[in-house]
């Protein structure tokens, strides 16, 4: 056997174990809380956690779970034993907050925030671009998040900077990407001049929920438009495979993104638009993003490889189908919003069990002949 | 190929062999081949080692290790057995879109 030179960290099998036991209980539990708030009753919502899940919805799915999982993956990235305390502690701010210990769940995710702050400042070190300072300004944005939310603010205060967090991570690494096409003069200033607008508007959600929810939905519609103007998807949606379904994947985020801008707009009007201004971000955008890089992702964090089959459509149909349903009619019927709640996390659940059998599917096509032939 | 994907010191016989190795690791975010997009800075070939420099787009990439495994499973399948294949991930110079070959850039518009 061939020496191989191996620089990975040496995380065991254990600690990845308790990783992703904190982060399943999380998502379960956030997602639970999530259904609860848009209607839907199930027996076991009569436990104490539940009550919990349902007043800590955001903090469990934003900091909790895509917290870690962002945490995670930069952590992996820079290859610092040290910048792992950043997804631990926000993991464990996720099971703080279902024990009953919110003061401390608060506390939790804003040291997380603060450790993943400094891992991107090292990240910046590394590399100078514009595309790490977007990275670094959305890890400030959770910074800021959660210490607004550890130091009490309202709820009002507190959302626009934790979304800011993911779109300005998101909007940093699509940047990267955006590297490799050629751009007309000013998409970068412009891109930048959106991102400041978006963070600036968070802050002005403070005092004013009106005017800062206004700008926070005008940077949201034009961030929308500058992506599916200058994003490479729009070049690699015509490539196959893989990559053609992460490119739709980014596509249908961009439309929910520009629907949450306009929600956040019609908000600052007095229109009840708050699920679709919270949820068309949360799901429609960010969750597209999840599945889309999920294939990619996974295998990085998780040494597991998958195979691509057109199956990866059907979860991320069912996304967006279900979010349509919640979104148009359930502003009109709360039976509506239930149930497209419901097949939301159909969507998440069935995502879920297509990334296992593309494991699966990956081992049986990789087993040793000797294998092949044993299960023949 | 009139003009050479990247610097390559060693045997002709594996400039071949080596070169389609690498080129068939794909990066499926850009739905290119790391040759194409340009990520790869240079090979060298000694009696008992394959040395390959490259680099990545972004400092942040979680996908790195993956990538530097993938070459490596390339390359193993190429090469003699005995020797060793050393992959070296650089920083500098900074990966520019001007090292994106001329079909990368076409798919992209340029």
């Amino acid at each position: 056997m061939r020496e191989r030179r191996r620089d990975s960290l040496p995380i065991t099998f254990a600690a990845r174990a308790v990783f992703l036991a904190a982060v399943l209980a999380t998502l379960c539990a956030g997602i639970a809380g999530g259904l609860a708030r848009a209607g839907v009753w199930l027996p076991l919502f009569e436990s104490a956690w539940a009550g919990r899940a349902v007043s800590a919805h955001a903090l469990l799915m934003i900091s909790g779970f895509l917290g870690t999982v962002i945490g995670l993956e930069r952590a992996v990235a820079v290859k610092r034993r040290a910048a792992f305390v950043a997804p631990l502690c926000s993991s464990f701010a996720g099971l703080c907050a279902l024990a009953g210990a919110a003061s401390w769940a608060a506390w939790l995710a804003a040291l997380a925030a603060a450790v993943f702050t400094g891992v991107n400042v090292l990240v910046v070190s590394r590399q100078r671009a514009a595309h790490t300072a977007v990275l670094l300004g959305g890890a400030c944005a959770w910074l800021v998040g959660t210490l607004l939310d550890a130091l009490g603010a309202r709820s009002d205060a507190v959302l626009p900077w934790l979304l800011s967090f993911l779109v300005l991570t998101i909007a940093a690494e699509r940047l990267e990407m955006a590297r490799l096409m050629r751009h007309r003069k000013g998409a970068l200033a412009s891109l930048l001049a959106l991102l400041a607008a978006l963070l600036l508007a968070a802050a002005a959600c403070s005092f004013s929920a009106r005017w800062g929810g206004l700008v926070f939905g005008l940077a949201l519609m034009g961030l929308a438009s500058w992506l599916l103007s200058f994003d490479i998807a729009r070049r690699t949606v015509f490539a196959r495979g893989l990559s053609r379904y992460m490119a739709m994947c980014l596509l249908l985020g961009y439309a929910w993104l520009a629907v949450s801008g306009a929600a956040w707009v019609g908000m600052s009007f007095g229109y009840g638009a708050r699920d679709a201004a919270l949820h068309a971000l949360a799901l429609g955008f960010v969750l597209s993003m999840v599945m889309g890089h999920a294939p990619v992702i996974l295998p990085a964090l998780t040494r597991i490889k998958l195979h691509y089959s057109r199956w990866f459509y059907l979860p991320l149909v069912l996304l967006h189908a279900s979010l349509v349903a919640r979104l148009a009619w359930g502003s009109l019927d709360a039976q509506w919003k239930a149930r497209g709640a419901v097949a939301n996390v159909a969507a998440i659940v069935l995502f879920a069990l297509t990334m296992a059998g593309a494991a699966l599917a990956w081992r049986a096509r990789h087993a040793t002949p000797r294998t092949r032939e044993r299960a023949s | 190929m009139s003009v050479p994907p990247f610097p390559y010191t060693g045997p002709e016989s594996l400039r071949e062999p080596i070169t389609d190795a690498l080129a068939s690791v794909i990066d499926p975010e850009v739905a290119m081949t790391i040759v194409d997009v340009g990520l790869i800075y240079g090979v060298t070939v000694t009696d008992d080692a394959v040395h390959v420099r490259l680099t990545m787009t972004s400092a942040a990439c979680p996908v790195t290790d993956l990538i530097l495994e993938d070459v490596e499973d390339a390359l193993d399948r190429v090469v003699d057995p005995d020797m060793k294949i050393e992959v070296e991930l650089v920083w500098e110079p900074p990966w520019s879109s001007e090292r994106m070959s001329p079909r990368a850039r076409a798919f992209m518009g340029w």
